[in-house]
């Protein structure tokens, strides 16, 4: 009980740091929040105009005392209304968080999939295998999503006219935004996988299970696997995050509306009510995604429910 | 924004891939029916407005797809010409400060609100109020004093002063007449669907990925220059934003979208060899692309530096290799498609001129790598960019390496916007690119008067950026903007553009543009004389 209470502390405590941490970043971008009510490229602005936008909205009072009001906005669940679009901010998250979520799980389940069937089929006896699949996560891992995602264009919608290449609400729109997040992830996990179930496989009890006879897949899906993916799983909650900000490429390539679109929208506008909403959004959903995967962590290994490890209760 | 995720790499991809098509071009000409119905989608490389209304703000964005269903009082023919258009006629006092327009009797909004003189005056006020935050249509309409209505269809705009550029700013669609009907709503609701006369209606706004248009049945303006009347052909325009150039011209490629604007120049010549493709390439009247040089500070407070950097500088050959002959050096202040435009820039590279200029100014010391200096102060140029110009950063390279060789060290400061603005309205640069849209002369009154300079902002924003005050330009500004005379005008920014041509303030690069990519079944497509934004009026597809 006194576990969860920690727990629940330290989230409010990372939303607190994240939120503040995003107001005073937000700030120190240079320019005039004022500029960023009427402004946008392109548009000119009088020294009235500006003035008077700044008693409105109140840039004119100290930064702390900004702060606080926008703290206490919060604290009643008021994200406020966005300058440039004069939107709520809760509207406009509201608008985008789905299809975001719906590319950050979609990518991350690919992800595990390309991942357990890369280092599962090619962490045999054979060299040439292993050095073959190794090649492919490392190679993955170090394709930027931009670079993967032009080419992923090319190939698939200029060369094959397969798939668009401007992202549609339905499912074939899709396949190359999640095809571009996914394909880097899945090498870093298919990479801390391959270590583990190599040392699994070479484990007593993969031994012992042999010893029993149970085929070779029994014991790689049944026994190997589950040791094997234990690290992937802690690190699918950062894998999470990471393809959060990933989103921010992917959506902006293939024309997807999601939360990074509206993050780097909100970034370029100056518009800072957008900017502290979307990362006080993005670290909640980090915060209950790290919740998640220890809960994963748990089913998949079965030692964490006898001994609970204190020292955790800090980790993220 | 659009130009925050380059990557070289696959540009060049693409125009191998492309390159490899082949196929001949060349246009269709074949005297076809216009076919009525079907949905037109254009992909715009362009920002998304923040608010669709082009009376707040008065953006670029706002004026693309404002085109569509917004109109205003006059419209300015490829001559520069005043035409009419809501207006039917219109005259000026003999002191200029008055201006009695009738508009036409047999209009209404797309909402059924029917034109009348109020309608003017509603749209006038509205906006010169603060409140409505318009930025360059206020700026446009400063001379303005007040709106009177002296019939059910004739308004009188009263001037604090002769103003000859107001039937040119009426002209743009950044001050459109709309719904006084839908005006009554907040700004806010207005943002999300104003209400014009145009061929088309705002039906719905997805943010982040498209607006989309549906027909006006009930349209009775067809502009002048326009092929037909009555109603447009196409049902529905989808209008998505995709700020991508690669995915932008995949899209057009593989037929997902119809029209794309903000083509790449890899994409503008890959196009060519693509004979479903067509492009459309026009400029925007205004001031050109331009980098204005600072003389409010050294080096370039001395005028045979700033000669000096004129002739030091390739523009011609920077152009050539990064918009692979796309686009034409710009020879003047004034963009091309600018009335009372005169070729007075003569800017050639020639860096045997440079390096005697230079040395006649004094700057004649040498640093091991060849920056030249002057006691004991290097012969530095800071030019802070940004995305929001459309310049490659190819282009700045290019600046910075032929300056290089006779002895400036060009410090280039790549910024995002909010960032170079600031630069800007700190005068932290001695060379700054910028442009500036506008459908007229008068534009050098906002960019160039002596006071342009000095005003001040809680952001410490000025419209002038070379810190020129000139009382001879001043008053020859001042005087061109006053006149109603075409060949006095004429003659009157002439001698302006000497002026500033002769004082090297100002290098033009190229005319910033209109870049339209398309496929060659859409018949009809044109653009509108006073900004080159495209209209979808005549636009029809050829299934």
């Amino acid at each position: 009980m006194g576990r969860i209470v920690a727990r629940v502390l330290g989230a409010v405590f990372v939303l607190w740091a994240v939120v503040t941490l995003a107001f005073f970043g937000a700030y120190a971008i240079p320019g005039d929040p004022a500029e960023a009510v009427v402004g946008g490229a392109g548009s000119r602005s009088t020294p009235e105009q500006l003035a008077q936008i700044s008693a409105q909205y109140g840039f004119d009072r100290p930064l702390w005392v900004q702060y606080l009001d926008t703290l206490g906005d919060l604290l009643h669940g008021d994200l406020g209304t966005s300058y440039s679009l004069k939107t709520p901010v809760a509207t406009l998250i509201g608008q985008t968080v789905g299809g975001t979520l719906v590319l950050a799980a979609a990518s991350l389940a690919v992800a595990w999939a390309v991942a357990i069937i890369v280092a599962l089929g090619s962490t045999r006896d054979s060299r040439l295998g292993t050095a073959l699949g190794s090649l492919l996560e490392v190679t993955s891992v170090a394709v930027p999503h931009f670079w993967l995602g032009s080419v992923l264009i090319l190939l698939f919608s200029v060369g094959l006219g397969w798939l668009p290449p401007i992202s549609t609400p339905g499912p074939s729109g899709l396949v190359l935004p999640v095809l571009s997040l996914a394909l880097p992830l899945a090498g870093f996990l298919g990479q801390v996988m391959r270590e583990s179930f190599i040392a699994a496989l070479d484990a007593p009890f993969t031994l012992s299970a042999r010893a029993r006879g149970e085929t070779e897949t029994r014991v790689r899906l049944v026994h190997a696997l589950r040791h094997a993916a234990l690290p992937a799983i802690s690190l699918s909650g950062w894998a999470f995050g990471s393809l959060i900000s990933g989103a921010v490429v992917v959506e902006t390539l293939f024309s997807r509306p999601g939360l990074g679109r509206t993050l780097l929208a909100g970034v370029l506008a100056g518009d800072i009510p957008v900017i502290v909403g979307v990362v006080l959004v993005i670290a909640a959903v980090y915060v209950l995604v790290t919740f998640a995967t220890e809960a994963a962590d748990r089913i998949a290994d079965p030692r964490l429910k006898a001994a609970a490890r204190p020292t955790e209760a800090a980790a993220w | 924004m659009r130009r925050t995720l380059p990557s070289l790499s696959v540009a060049l991809l693409s125009t191998v891939l492309l390159a490899a098509c082949g196929g001949g071009g060349g246009e269709d000409t074949a005297n076809l029916t216009p076919q009525q119905g079907g949905t037109l989608v254009y992909a715009t490389g362009d920002d998304e407005p923040a608010c669709l209304d082009p009376q707040t703000r008065g953006n670029v964005p706002q004026a693309l797809l404002g085109s569509q269903f917004l109109e205003s009082l006059f419209y300015q023919d490829e001559k520069g010409e005043i035409q009419p258009w809501l207006a039917s006629a219109w005259k000026v006092s003999e002191d200029g400060k008055a201006w009695t327009v009738d508009v036409r009797q047999d209009v209404k909004f797309s909402d059924g609100t029917p034109l009348n003189a109020e309608a003017v005056k509603v749209n006038i006020d509205r906006v010169l109020n603060p409140d409505t935050q318009s930025t360059t249509g206020r700026l446009a309409l400063s001379k303005v004093d007040k709106v009177e209505v002296t019939g059910e269809y004739t308004a009188v705009i009263h001037l604090l002063q002769p103003d000859g550029a107001l039937l040119e700013s009426l002209s743009q669609v950044w001050l459109p007449i709309e719904s006084p009907t839908a005006l009554k709503r907040s700004n806010e609701e207005n943002c999300l669907s104003p209400v014009g006369t145009g061929p088309f209606k705002i039906e719905s706004w997805t943010k982040q990925d498209n607006v989309t248009l549906a027909r006006n049945d009930s349209y009775s303006t067809p502009p002048p220059g326009a092929s037909h009347t009555g109603p447009a052909y196409l049902d529905k325009i989808v209008w998505r934003f995709v700020p991508d150039g690669t995915t932008r011209f995949a899209a057009l490629q593989s037929g997902q979208v119809n029209v794309v604007d903000v083509l790449e120049p890899q994409n503008a010549v890959a196009a060519k060899n693509i004979p479903t493709l067509g492009t459309l390439i026009a400029s925007r009247p205004g001031e050109p692309v331009e980098i204005k040089l600072n003389t409010g500070r050294a080096p370039f407070d001395d005028a045979k530096v700033r000669e000096a950097f004129f002739s030091a500088v390739d523009v011609a050959g920077a152009l050539k290799s990064v918009y692979l002959g796309t686009v034409e050096q710009a020879k003047s202040p004034l963009s091309s498609a600018t009335r009372y435009r005169a070729d007075t820039v003569k800017q050639a590279y020639d860096p045997d001129a440079a390096n005697q200029l230079l040395d006649e100014a004094g700057w004649t010391a040498k640093d091991a790598d060849g920056i030249r200096s002057k006691d004991g102060k290097a012969l530095t140029v800071v030019l802070p960019y940004a995305a929001t110009i459309p310049l490659e950063p190819g282009f700045y390279e290019q600046v910075q390496a032929t300056a290089k060789k006779v002895g400036f060290d060009v410090k280039l400061q790549p910024l995002e916007t909010a960032k170079w603005w600031v630069a800007n309205n700190d005068w932290e640069y001695d060379a700054l690119p910028i442009y500036y849209t506008k459908n007229s002369a008068d534009v050098l009154r906002i960019t160039s008067l002596s006071s342009a300079n000095t005003a001040t902002t809680v952001g410490g924003y000025h419209s002038g950026n070379t810190a020129l005050k000139s009382p001879e330009l001043d008053a020859l500004l001042e005087k061109a903007g006053e006149s109603t005379d075409d060949t006095e005008r004429a003659d009157l920014y002439k001698q302006a553009q000497e002026l500033l041509s002769n004082g090297y303030y100002v290098l033009p690069v190229y005319d910033q543009q209109t870049r339209l990519g398309y496929e060659t079944k859409v018949k009809g497509l044109r653009l509108l004389p006073s900004l080159s934004m495209p209209t979808f009026y005549d636009a029809w597809i050829n299934d």
